[in-house]
């Protein structure tokens, strides 16, 4: 603001600070907060007392440019004692507290529009321009300040709305669990009841070869899995670490070992490689890698979550099918025939009918009939295979409505919880609201509370800057400081560097939007935006009489 | 596992220099020969003699008696035609030049050309006188005698009948005259890096010289790490072997990690296994304790011992190895391989080390003042991204109080480091960002690289590349392309006298003659000159090839070493010339030759933070020094690494008491300036910055006599004391200037306390508390607080210290604050001290705009205590003022604006340690003023403790005008 010449020519000016303040009585107040001018009155001795009580000087030395007090505070209006503050008028504007260390500098400070902080004849005084423009720049701020809030208060009701359908939805899945509870118990009484015909028999079966074998083959395969899955990731991390440092390696290091490990790379990826020729013979390679292979690794793993109690039980029912095509085809056809065996099944139906206030009966009838069944040898072994999978899904559907349940009482608890979405639960609207700004060369992204990227626009790939991990933790809980700082961590990992993570600055605006994007250290990322959750009503957003208020003068 | 198991092998690996990238002695063809010669004389012992000889008849002594010349043969080749000169001058120096006449080609003999300020005057008082067997003069004034030997050639400097430097006294003398590829002779055919290998068994034929030149001969051709040097002009290189008989210390010969005392290279348990290497070279990564080159380059060396100092200056340019030996305790031998170039050595005869300093200064030039701004502290980082980056660090470091003076930017400014060119996203506007940190009386540095980025539509380059001024290849034609950052670059020929009317013309701000200036600049931009060894990332140990050809057709073998500082001597006067008046420029560059020191600052490059290196940082800048590079300092931070806030904060305090004072840090570390650390280190190093800017009149002052004298800023304890032997090998503690201040930083981590050794008896005070620490006449070591918050610094008994105490944001807003003097009387209860001062920017003082006192405190057996104030420029008769300027008229008629604009800067606190009893009375011109005073150990006592205090409350005396306070009793 002030062109620096203006220092060199204030040094010229004959006039030292201590002559002219000893010439002028007023000037013993200069500096001085008005709540405190009684303070700096002399005894009738023409003494003064330092502010701390701790040492008596004679009046003559108060504001002489030199310092006396420990506290500083003979010295309002010079910068005799560094630990003490000077308080400008600014008549016109409002009055500044600024460090001793900044009067008689030579330098007109912002703060002081009204020029006290210079000698007289310094600094001209422009607290009517510069009040003028600060009530205007204030009122233009409380009118974007006001419009924000109205778009904010539409986020609390959101909230307000977000908690009465988490609220009914909590309720309704809890009843769903206690329901799934229940169905899971009655599956289990099954089930047990099942085994526990079924388990000398089974346990018979088991010796047979065939199982044994399919045993160890399974246990097998699924040790190569484990090590195919290891390979993989070590592949996969080298892939990494060799692409990363192909990205990200320092030219200046000019080490022909990383130039080589790079050109090496290359050359195992004719696909990342922008050469022609390269791109040309790889085109086969892809086709060939097409090809499918049916023992993908899904295959292998619905292979390797095969049930092999349920498949001996069914290996057992196929051979003995075929054996009893003519000797026990007696037992077996008949059921067929009149639809038992589907009856059968769909016994272990019936219960989902039941009410639940017959099902206690229901139970012990079921329990005999199936009992009795089996002793007849109508009802198989298979039906301990489809008790053991219908109790599966019970658990499973169970599990699932529990964790439902989990999330939306998390939800609810997260609404309001200031670590979150505020203490009104502002911020819930914008949660996976993404905002993105394109710099020419990338593109970021953030996903305010899920995730944020950075994307090539050049085609390059796309990395993770991390999740959200906190608010601005140096600010105290709850504050508008605290909102006002988004940090997202453990994103990607840099090349020699530590995993990317980004700090999202907002202030108050009428729009969710991103305005700007730097990366002041490697890798971590700073990006500036504005929202509406930031602008609340009567209060500044940034509190009055705050560092901010005074930067802004 | 092996994924963190790996990054920990990348991790060692990246902190480690890589050595491979750069020649060994053993690699190097003519080092490997010169080595060989050495190895062969020592064998032989007494038996061997040296092939040259003057020519006894043909010595002619000049007109003015003060020089000669004679032809020199070797027994080697008695057709080959060599030349001696040898030259006495004026301040006693002795100038020796040999060069092969009539030779088949040109030897380069313009190194002493950029070297030397001035062709220096030939005495006016010597005359030699010859004998038959050899011609010798004295020095009337000093009783030197300076001797040639005629048979075998062999020189000496004698004092007092003591010969203190001998050059070819072992009879390592060698200039390898130039010859023909296909010279006809018994040699076998070259081949690569095979000298001195087995094959030699194939036919032994009798070489009549094998017993001086070995039996290979000298290669044509050689090749490292996949690049060959072609050697066009054969083998040309120089050995000169240069004794110290009597001289059991070694110092100077910058730029290398290693300690003052420089530890020998051969003979028995050398402590480095090659000859300390004298080539610039970019190093990544360099070791904090070795004989590698590294960036500057100054063959220099001081040899000292209790009864003198001598100094030799080899004035060569060309790629120079030196072997530093002690035979015994008490003697030096070196011995120095130079790849090309004539032989011109100066012998610098002392024989106190200021002489040597001032010996020195006198041929190649003092320190210029620098900029006052230059002495405070700089911001750096690699780098701040924008222009909004640079103005949040401004009001970082003000909202913390924080102050500092100069904010730099490297070199991600440039887009595709084009430099001069700004990056429009994150730099819209460099010269409101410029204004907007000057508005504080700041300063900003930006990054210049030598380097080119070869780009049509890049003005500078184009510019450069059409009218001609880049650096060509072996062919002599085109330009020759490297890579660097920008990629594919070129490289300007400052040999070019055109290319420096050019390079000062994009400096210009105003203006428009339509070639490319830089108008996104301002006066407040300083320059920072890197990479200028030069390094070229796909070259010859990351530097420029050797065959390379610059202006004159001369080869880059030849003037290798003086390349980079003509870089720097470009972008200086550029910078001076931006204005009319000019104005004084800062430039920073990191390589350097002798001459430097007359242009600017210089760093030790890139440093890594640990601990090693924060501590080989001060030896390596007392090194510096002493070879006249004193303005000088190493990254404080490191610029590799993360330092722990104890190490930051250790290092800034070593920082603070560094003539160059720098944080700087690499783009993949952490942000750490100041105001982000937690307390108590961000209060500490605000302490510490804030006792910089205190002591800024101290610094300043111990400038102004650098650039008269030559006499280094930090001065070793062997300076201070030449003739205490247990100082001579200290390089952890020093002296600032002649003002007193002895300062050990601490540069290991965990230190509560620490030993200064004190080398008189005088009492040494405390600086923060005035305790008293006795010295001994025959020395001794004091233990000093040094826990984390504790800077060891001491006041020396008999010192005056002016300071200025009130913090501010920047030294310019320091300009009108009034100043206290810290008064340590010493043992007879006197003191005395200096102060210099001017506007810090212009060169106005050579027109005597400027105040200088001297202080002194003087007290009389039971009188009063006098301290007063006195026009030391008045004192000197204007003689000598600042920077080799005499100023007359002097006094305080003449007409000085800087003494007006100054006139109401008062003294507003004394402080007197050590008196022995309390006053009764104070007063200046009479009126009794206040004071206080504390009881404690008076200076002429033997008692321990505190030192009694006498406070003098504002005696409201003037700093520019003469004035006495008396102390009654």
């Amino acid at each position: 603001m002030l062109p620096p010449t203006i220092t060199l020519l204030s040094l010229v000016l004959p006039l030292t600070a201590s002559a002219a303040l000893s010439a002028d009585p007023n000037r013993k107040l200069r500096g001085v907060l008005p709540a405190r001018r009684s303070l700096y009155t002399p005894t009738s001795a023409g003494t003064w007392k330092c502010l701390n009580g701790n040492k008596e000087i004679s009046w003559d030395k108060v504001n002489d440019d030199f310092c006396d007090c420990p506290d500083g505070s003979d010295e309002p209006g010079t910068s005799a004692c560094p630990n003490s503050t000077f308080y400008c008028v600014n008549e016109g504007h409002e009055g500044a507290t600024i460090s001793s260390t900044r009067v008689d500098d030579g330098l007109c400070e912002k703060e002081c529009c009204d020029g006290s902080d210079e000698p007289e004849g310094v600094c001209p005084n422009v607290c009517e321009e510069v009040g003028k423009e600060y009530r205007q720049r204030r009122e233009a701020e409380a009118k974007l300040r006001k419009t924000g809030s109205k778009i904010r208060s539409t986020y609390v009701i959101f909230a307000e709305k977000e908690k009465k359908r988490l609220q009914s939805s909590i309720a309704a899945l809890k009843l769903e669990v206690e329901a799934k509870k229940k169905e899971e118990a009655h599956a289990k009484i099954l089930l047990d009841h099942a085994e526990s015909m079924s388990q000398a028999s089974l346990a018979y079966k088991q010796q047979s070869p065939l199982y044994q074998s399919l045993v160890k083959h399974s246990e097998a395969l699924k040790s190569l899995q484990a090590r195919y899955q290891a390979l993989q990731n070590r592949e996969r991390a080298l892939s990494d670490v060799l692409r990363n440092l192909k990205e990200g390696y320092n030219p200046n290091y000019q080490d022909m070992a990383v130039l080589e490990a790079v050109r090496g790379w290359d050359g195992l990826n004719p696909d990342a490689s922008p050469v022609e020729e390269t791109t040309e013979s790889s085109e086969p390679v892809a086709e060939k890698e097409e090809t499918v292979d049916p023992w993908d690794d899904n295959a292998i793993s619905t292979l390797l979550r095969e049930d092999h109690v349920s498949l001996l039980l069914q290996h057992d029912s196929h051979i003995s099918q075929e054996d009893s095509t003519e000797e026990e085809g007696n037992h077996s056809a008949p059921f067929d025939r009149i639809g038992l065996t589907g009856a059968v099944d769909s016994v272990f139906d019936l219960e989902s009918y039941v009410p639940d206030s017959l099902y206690p009966a229901y139970e012990n009838a079921r329990t005999q009939v199936v009992g009795l069944l089996t002793k007849l040898g109508v009802v198989r072994e298979s039906t301990t295979a489809k008790a053991r999978e219908r109790h599966n899904t019970a658990i499973n559907q169970l599990r699932n409505t529990e964790s439902k349940l989990y999330n939306e009482e998390q939800a609810l608890n997260k609404l309001y919880d200031p670590k979150w979405y505020g203490a009104d639960g502002a911020w819930k609207k914008l949660e996976g609201t993404c905002l993105s700004y394109n710099t020419g060369e990338y593109t970021y992204e953030v996903c305010l509370f899920g995730q944020a990227t950075q994307k090539s626009n050049n085609g390059g790939g796309s990395h993770s800057l991390g999740h959200f991990s906190s608010w601005n933790t140096s600010a105290p809980e709850g504050t508008p400081e605290y909102y006002s700082r988004q940090v997202y961590k453990h994103g990607a990992k840099c090349w020699n560097g530590p995993e990317r993570s980004i700090t999202v600055d907002l202030v108050c605006g009428t729009e969710n939007v991103l305005l700007s994007v730097s990366e002041p250290e490697k890798c971590e990322y700073r990006v500036t935006g504005t929202t509406p959750a930031l602008c609340f009503a009567d209060t500044a957003d940034k509190p009055a009489g705050s560092s901010g208020a005074k930067e802004e003068l | 596992m092996w994924l963190p198991l790996a990054l920990v092998l990348l991790a060692a690996d990246a902190l480690a220099v890589k050595r491979h990238d750069f020649k060994t002695c053993e690699q190097s063809g003519f080092c490997k020969r010169g080595r060989a010669l050495a190895a062969r004389a020592k064998a032989a012992s007494s038996t061997w003699k040296s092939p040259y000889s003057v020519d006894a008849s043909s010595v002619a002594i000049s007109a003015q008696k003060s020089s000669f010349t004679a032809s020199v043969v070797s027994s080697l080749y008695p057709e080959i035609k060599f030349e001696l000169e040898v030259r006495a001058h004026d301040d006693g120096t002795f100038r020796v030049r040999m060069d092969e006449v009539d030779g088949l080609r040109k030897r380069y003999d313009e190194t002493a050309k950029w070297a030397l300020i001035r062709e220096p005057t030939l005495s006016d008082a010597i005359s030699w006188k010859q004998t038959k067997k050899e011609i010798k003069a004295t020095n009337p004034k000093s009783g030197v005698e300076f001797r040639v030997q005629f048979a075998p050639l062999r020189i000496a400097l004698s004092r007092n009948g003591k010969e203190e430097v001998v050059l070819n006294g072992n009879g390592l003398l060698h200039m390898e005259h130039f010859r023909l590829k296909d010279e006809p002779s018994p040699e076998q055919p070259p081949v690569e890096n095979q000298e001195g290998e087995e094959q030699v068994v194939m036919e032994p034929p009798v070489k009549p010289n094998a017993w001086f030149e070995g039996d290979q001969p000298p290669q044509w051709e050689e090749s490292f790490g996949g690049q060959t040097d072609t050697k066009p002009k054969g083998p040309e290189s120089l050995s000169l072997d240069i004794s110290f008989p009597g001289h059991g210390h070694l110092y100077g010969l910058p730029e290398h990690a290693t300690r003052m005392d420089l530890p020998t290279t051969t003979g028995e348990n050398a402590k480095y296994k090659d000859p300390y290497r004298l080539y610039n070279l970019d190093v990544f990564e360099y070791e904090a304790d070795s004989e590698m080159a590294l960036y500057g380059a100054v063959p220099l060396v001081h040899a000292h011992s209790t009864h003198s100092t001598v100094g030799v200056f080899n004035a060569i340019g060309s790629e120079t190895w030196v072997d530093v030996d002690h035979p015994t305790s008490d003697s030096t031998e070196t011995h120095w391989i130079s790849e090309s170039g004539i032989m011109d050595v100066f012998f610098l005869p002392g024989p106190t080390p200021d002489d040597v300093f001032m010996q020195y200064a006198r041929l190649t030039g003092t320190p210029a003042l620098p900029r006052h701004f230059a002495l405070a502290y700089h911001q750096c980082r690699w780098n701040y991204i924008s222009s909004t980056d640079v103005r949040e660090v401004q009001a970082r470091f003000d909202q913390d109080d924080i102050p500092f003076d100069v904010l730099w930017l490297d070199i991600a400014y440039a887009p595709n480091h084009k430099y001069f060119i700004w990056d429009e996203k994150t730099f819209p506007d460099p010269v409101d960002m410029f204004n907007d940190v000057a508005a504080f009386g700041r300063k900003m540095v930006v990054i210049i690289d030598p380097h080119l980025k070869k780009d049509t539509t890049y003005p500078v380059y184009k510019s450069a590349s059409e009218k001609g001024l880049l650096v060509k290849p072996a062919s002599g034609s085109g330009e020759y392309d490297g890579w660097c950052w920008p990629g594919s670059s070129a490289w300007v020929d400052y040999f070019n006298p055109a290319s420096w009317d050019w390079w000062q013309g994009l400096f210009k701000i105003e203006g428009n003659n339509g070639d490319f200036h830089w108008r996104q600049s301002t006066t407040d931009v300083f320059i920072w000159n890197d990479m200028n060894e030069p390094s070229v990332f796909n070259g010859p140990e990351i530097t420029m090839p050797k065959t390379n050809i610059h202006h004159g057709g001369w080869e880059h073998r030849d003037v290798h070493n003086i390349n980079g500082m003509l870089f720097q001597n470009a972008t200086a006067q550029a910078v001076m010339h931006r204005t009319d008046p000019p104005q004084r420029p800062f430039v920073l560059s990191r390589a350097f030759f002798p001459g430097s020191q007359r242009l600017g600052a210089i760093w030790t490059g890139d440093n890594l933070g640990t601990w090693e290196h924060m501590a080989i940082g001060i030896p390596m800048v007392l090194s510096n020094g002493i070879a006249g590079m004193t303005f000088s300092g190493a990254d404080v931070g490191g610029f590799f690494g993360n330092p722990d806030p104890e190490m930051l904060t250790r290092w800034y305090q070593v920082g603070a008491f560094a003539p160059f004072f720098r944080a700087h840090a690499h783009i993949d570390t952490k942000r750490r300036e100041p105001y982000l650390l937690d307390e108590p280190f961000k209060s500490i190093i605000r302490d510490v910055i804030r006792l910089r800017y205190s002591l800024l009149p101290v610094w300043y002052t111990a400038f102004r006599q650098a650039s008269v004298s030559g006499i280094p800023v930090l001065r070793p304890q062997y300076t201070v004391f030449p003739h205490d032997p247990k100082g001579f090998s200290l390089d952890e503690q020093y002296y600032i200037g002649s003002s007193g201040l002895l300062v050990k930083p601490v540069t290991a981590p965990g230190i509560a306390e620490t030993e200064i050794y004190l080398a008189e008896a005088q009492p040494y005070y405390n600086y923060f508390t005035a305790k008293i620490y006795r010295g001994k006449r025959s020395g001794t070591n004091v233990t000093v607080p040094a826990t984390l918050y504790q800077v060891p610094l001491l006041i020396r008994g008999g010192s005056i210290i002016p300071t200025r105490e009130r913090p501010r944001r920047s030294s310019a807003l320091m300009a009108r604050d009034p100043f206290t003097l810290r008064i340590a009387l010493d043992a007879s209860e006197q003191a005395e001290g200096e102060l210099y001062l001017d506007d810090g920017n212009s060169y106005e003082y050579e027109k005597g705009h400027l105040v200088w006192r001297k202080f002194t405190a003087s007290k009389v057996a039971k009188g009063p205590l006098k301290i007063t104030s006195e026009d030391m420029a008045a004192l000197q008769g204007g003689k000598n003022v600042v920077d080799g300027v005499d100023v007359v008229p002097f006094g305080s008629q003449a007409p000085n604006a800087f003494r007006d604009a100054v006139q109401g800067v008062r003294v507003e606190n004394v402080l007197v340690y050590g008196l022995k009893s309390r006053p009764t009375k104070v007063s200046v011109g009479g009126a009794e003023i206040e004071w206080e005073f504390t009881e404690g150990a008076a200076a002429k006592s033997s008692s321990e403790g505190t030192a009694t205090i006498l406070r003098i409350r504002d005696p409201a005396v003037k700093i520019v005008n003469d004035w006495s306070i008396e102390v009654a009793f």
